[in-house]
């Protein structure tokens, strides 16, 4: 573990309000791109950030260090990612933000494309985007976990162990079958 | 092949005979294929069944469509938009615990933390000081004080007695 978060870390514990703000700075994107790939509903995603940052911040002293910082960060996400599913599905309000389809660029909450793209291309990309959402959306949770965290967070095979607590062959074979589901989905439209 | 359960790698094989136009796109694909296809990807494989999958891939058109179409997934997945969290979130959780624990959270340290020990010694110090001043100059050595008894109240008494 670098120096630098080792003095963050302590100064989490310390319960130095600034070191919070360094950390939400530092981790929030990533986080709350894990929780908008996950749930599909930027308030969701965003309360849900939210909700993680409170508990790493009031859970500090609990971390041993015996993994990376980051991987205890996104267990803690994908823990809390878990428990919205859970009660969405039980109050049925499961139903995505039809807004985020096609309001990427309009928000302002995702990223412009770089440079100049021509309006069709746009659009195809907005549609591509809805639809890969959707797609995700409809997976099994514990499919859609390994996705986003492997496909879309690029984490390697080892780390969504240590983040899942899965044993490495459950993890490929939650992949296999994601992509699977995924590949057949996409290929009704693209 | 149950969910939990690790893959157990199934023999290398190549698929039927025949080119791409025996196989229609939307053919299933078998699953031991998507697996191990899907593991090359990942980089998950030894070399020496990389290199089996590899020439496979090369060589068998039904492992070249899964390799194509599971490479095309993975390819749309990182390219999806990176969202990023509003920019106004930093404030919102720290309101959230400031109103939450009401200020507690951040300032959950001990007195000794937040007012200097120094401090704490000279205000003891200073006490000390003057409870022991006022124990001296006390002529009862107490902060007991004795009322001195009033002459009529004395007298009084005496007149009523016989």
């Amino acid at each position: 573990m670098a120096e630098l978060e080792r003095t963050l870390l302590r100064r989490l514990r310390d319960r130095d309000e600034r070191a919070f703000r360094e950390l939400i700075d530092q981790h929030r994107d990533r986080v709350y791109n894990i929780t908008y790939r996950m749930l599909g509903n930027r308030a969701e995603a965003e309360d849900v950030a939210q909700e993680v940052f409170i508990a790493v911040f009031k859970t500090i002293d609990t971390f041993r260090e015996e993994s990376k910082f980051s991987t205890w960060l996104y267990r803690v996400t994908v823990n809390h990612c878990k428990n919205r599913i859970k009660y969405l599905a039980r109050r049925h309000e499961r139903d995505r933000d039809p807004l985020d389809e096609t309001s990427h660029e309009t928000n302002g909450a995702v990223a412009a494309p770089r440079g100049h793209v021509a309006p069709d291309r746009a659009l195809e990309g907005a549609q591509l985007e809805g639809l890969l959402q959707d797609a995700i959306a409809q997976l099994e949770d514990d499919q859609r976990i390994v996705v986003v965290l492997r496909d879309v967070e690029d984490l390697s095979i080892e780390e969504i162990c240590e983040i899942t607590g899965l044993p490495d062959g459950t993890v490929k074979s939650r992949l296999h079958r994601a992509r699977l589901v995924l590949r057949k989905r996409l290929q009704r439209h693209v | 092949m149950t969910d939990d359960a690790p893959p157990s790698p199934p023999p290398l094989r190549l698929a039927e005979p025949g080119g791409d136009a025996a196989r229609p796109q939307d053919e299933e694909l078998p699953e031991d294929v998507i697996a191990r296809v899907s593991d090359l990807l990942d980089g998950a494989l030894p070399a020496a069944e990389r290199a089996e999958v590899e020439r496979l891939i090369a060589s068998d058109a039904t492992w070249r469509r899964a390799h194509a179409e599971l490479t095309e997934t993975r390819n749309f997945l990182s390219g999806l938009q990176k969202a990023h969290a509003p920019v106004s979130f930093a404030d919102g959780v720290t309101e959230t615990i400031h109103q939450r624990s009401a200020g507690r959270l951040f300032a959950k340290r001990t007195l000794g933390d937040r007012v200097p020990l120094g401090a704490l010694l000279v205000i003891a110090l200073a006490a000390l000081v003057v409870i022991g001043y006022v124990l001296w100059s006390s002529p009862t050595g107490s902060l007991k004080v004795d009322r001195p008894r009033s002459p009529q109240g004395s007298q009084g008494s005496a007149a009523v007695l016989p």
